[in-house]
């Protein structure tokens, strides 16, 4: 039995999403749920470069977590603005107070 | 079952991925989440290593250590005053209780789902992969998946605007 197998990676790449998961649910400040979601983002990149390595045999999973990552990057730059500018208009970036909009 | 220097590194590595990701999880302090965050980085770029992406590991030290990761210690420090920094990564004790108990059951459920199956594809997992994938990815980027990478090239021209006009309009 092989240590470096797919059930490895996929197991990683399990906790990775749970502690991810977690953490978005979890945290109250708007960084942290940040946070949680790269984490979660992070997992599925390494799931589709794993199947591609192992099930697929060819690079054509790795080009979707190129894409993953790409949009990661721009849900980072639009979610870090948004915060910036809650900051400066409330000076508190407390995700349960900032129910504003709540119908 | 034999253990070489090999996996020794990649059990190494599955180690600096997983161990920080509990320490991202439940730090009292945002800062030190943002450390873990790195090592989490650092360990699924090595990860990559051993799937034969080394671009894609490539990828993910330039865009995520250095962009991602960059950013987000910016947007902590434009923030927060660093003396109340022990109190900024609050959890909610009612949602983690329920996010907890959660993320055990979908634990149980995914990794049942995970082992009972046997994902590898006969062949393919002793097939030599290309030393370099570059090449690969590249012509595939611009043959079967063109669409796709202009689509991205377009929002990333909407990220790169947007972000501007949403973060310029509070600085002013």
């Amino acid at each position: 039995m092989n240590i470096i197998s797919i059930h490895s990676f996929l197991g990683v790449s399990l906790i990775l999403f749970l502690t991810g998961l977690f953490t978005a649910i979890s945290r109250k400040n708007i960084i942290g749920i940040f946070m949680g979601i790269e984490l979660i983002l992070n997992s599925a990149a390494l799931n589709f470069a794993a199947f591609s390595r192992f099930s697929a045999g060819n690079a054509e999973g790795q080009l979707f977590s190129i894409f993953i990552i790409v949009l990661a990057a721009a849900e980072a730059a639009i979610a870090l603005a948004l915060l910036l500018a809650v900051y400066k208009r409330r000076s508190d970036i407390d995700a349960d107070k900032l129910n504003k909009l709540r119908g | 079952m034999d253990i070489g220097i090999k996996e020794v590194v990649f059990l190494v590595v599955i180690a600096l991925t997983v161990v920080p990701g509990f320490l991202v999880a439940f730090s009292r302090n945002i800062l030190y989440s943002a450390f873990a965050l790195f090592f989490t980085f650092l360990g699924t770029a090595g990860l990559y290593l051993f799937l034969d992406a080394d671009f894609l590991a490539i990828v993910q030290l330039l865009i995520y250590i250095g962009g991602v990761l960059v950013l987000l210690l910016f947007a902590i420090l434009l923030t927060r005053n660093i003396d109340n920094m022990k109190r900024t990564n609050a959890l909610s004790i009612r949602r983690a209780a329920l996010a907890g108990i959660g993320a055990v059951l979908l634990f149980g459920v995914l990794l049942a789902a995970f082992i009972s199956y046997e994902w590898v594809r006969p062949g393919a997992e002793h097939a030599s992969s290309p030393a370099v994938t570059v090449n690969e990815l590249g012509s595939l980027l611009l043959s079967t998946y063109l669409l796709p990478f202009e689509v991205a090239s377009i929002l990333l021209l909407a990220v790169l605007i947007g972000s501007l006009v949403i973060a310029g309009r509070s600085v002013r």
